[in-house]
């Protein structure tokens, strides 16, 4: 199953019991929900490893209760969120759980949410603009370099990361909002 | 001046250090933030060409990412720097030696191609970007081919460096492809 495949359909297919649905549901969203607990919510190992059990627990327990099957980013997320805040408050018993969320931590989350989502986007692209952007963006890579790898004239590539850029964009305008 | 990053200062408290005798910052830093100032010009003239040329986004994009990339090789050139030559005046290994002066040719190489691909950038806002702005655009990939320059002297007088070493034939193509660009800026326009 490939990353062609939208949520809704993934969903759909967990729905009918397809167990290759499943592992491709908690293979999309695993890194995400562990970059939640740890990162947004900085919880320890063993806290976040518990954390995650948990989500995707009642995420298979809940799926039916998912009204918008495109909606389960945001849906996962908030799970995630308040798992998160339940591990931290029975630690703190004295603080309400809406408190623990720190502006900080506020940033770090909405971040995560929009790598999470520039990299749903990304997995949309053709191979070729996936390839040129993660060459230019991530590995740091020349024109030059870039052009030599893909057997492409240097003076192309930049319009052609252009080109790639703006079919991101409208990739990531077309995404789904969250509820 | 080392184990400050140049980043972090003033503008004047930057042009204080480099005309301090202190070896750093050097060429190699001055190349980089050269580089940085002209992608910087070219995020400015892509972002106010939007309305008129449909890769501008993308050109700002690419442009705003080269400029992170450059910006902080203007360090990593004065901290290499200073590894090579601690490397020369003490008694070390060869290996070592070897190790430290290619790491410190290898920085501004990366400075020249950064520069190559600003050049680049600068070119194409300067033929299709806002008429405002193309002056701007022109005017980076002037810098742009300044640092790329600069860059690949560095890279020749760099100890580990012959005529014929790859990286030289690397550098020597960033300047000239950088030459290129910036001839083509200047040549567009009104």
């Amino acid at each position: 199953m490939s990353a062609d495949v939208s949520d809704a359909q993934l969903v759909h297919r967990c729905r009918t019991g397809e167990a290759a649905a499943w592992r491709e549901l908690v293979d999309r969203y695993s890194r995400y929900v562990y970059a939640i607990t740890t990162q947004g919510f900085r919880l320890r190992e063993h806290d976040a490893e518990d954390v995650f059990q948990e989500v995707f627990t009642r995420v298979y327990d809940r799926l039916d209760s998912l009204r918008d099957d495109s909606a389960v980013r945001p849906w996962i997320a908030q799970l995630t969120r308040r798992l998160c805040l339940d591990r931290i408050a029975a630690e703190r018993r004295e603080q309400p759980a809406d408190e623990l969320v720190s502006p900080e931590a506020e940033a770090v989350l909405a971040d995560l949410d929009e790598s999470f989502a520039v990299h749903e986007a990304l997995s949309r692209l053709p191979a070729q603009c996936r390839e040129v952007l993660d060459r230019f963006f991530t590995r740091d890579e020349s024109y030059r370099t870039i052009g030599d790898a893909l057997h492409l004239p240097p003076g192309t590539i930049a319009s052609r990361i252009s080109r790639c850029l703006a079919k991101l964009r409208s990739e990531l305008d077309g995404r789904s909002v969250a509820v | 001046m080392a184990g400050s990053d140049y980043l972090d200062l003033r503008l004047g408290e930057f042009l204080d250090s480099l005309s301090a005798p202190a070896p750093t910052p050097g060429g190699g830093a001055v190349a980089a933030l050269t580089v940085s100032l002209a992608a910087g010009l070219v995020t400015m003239a892509a972002r106010r060409s939007v309305d008129s040329w449909s890769d501008a986004p993308g050109v700002a994009a690419q442009a705003r990412a080269l400029l992170a990339r450059a910006g902080p090789l203007a360090q990593t050139d004065a901290d290499a720097w200073h590894a090579a030559l601690a490397a020369l005046e003490e008694p070390r290994g060869e290996t070592e030696l070897e190790e430290r002066l290619a790491k410190a040719a290898e920085v501004p190489l990366a400075i020249a191609d950064t520069a190559a691909d600003v050049a680049e950038l600068a070119a194409l806002a300067a033929e299709m970007g806002e008429g405002t702005y193309r002056g701007d655009a022109a005017a980076a990939a002037v810098l742009a081919e300044a640092g790329a320059r600069a860059a690949a002297k560095l890279v020749g007088l760099n100890l580990t460096v012959t005529a014929d070493d790859a990286r030289m034939v690397r550098a020597r193509g960033a300047a000239e492809a950088a030459r290129a660009a910036a001839a083509r800026a200047l040549d567009s326009g009104p």
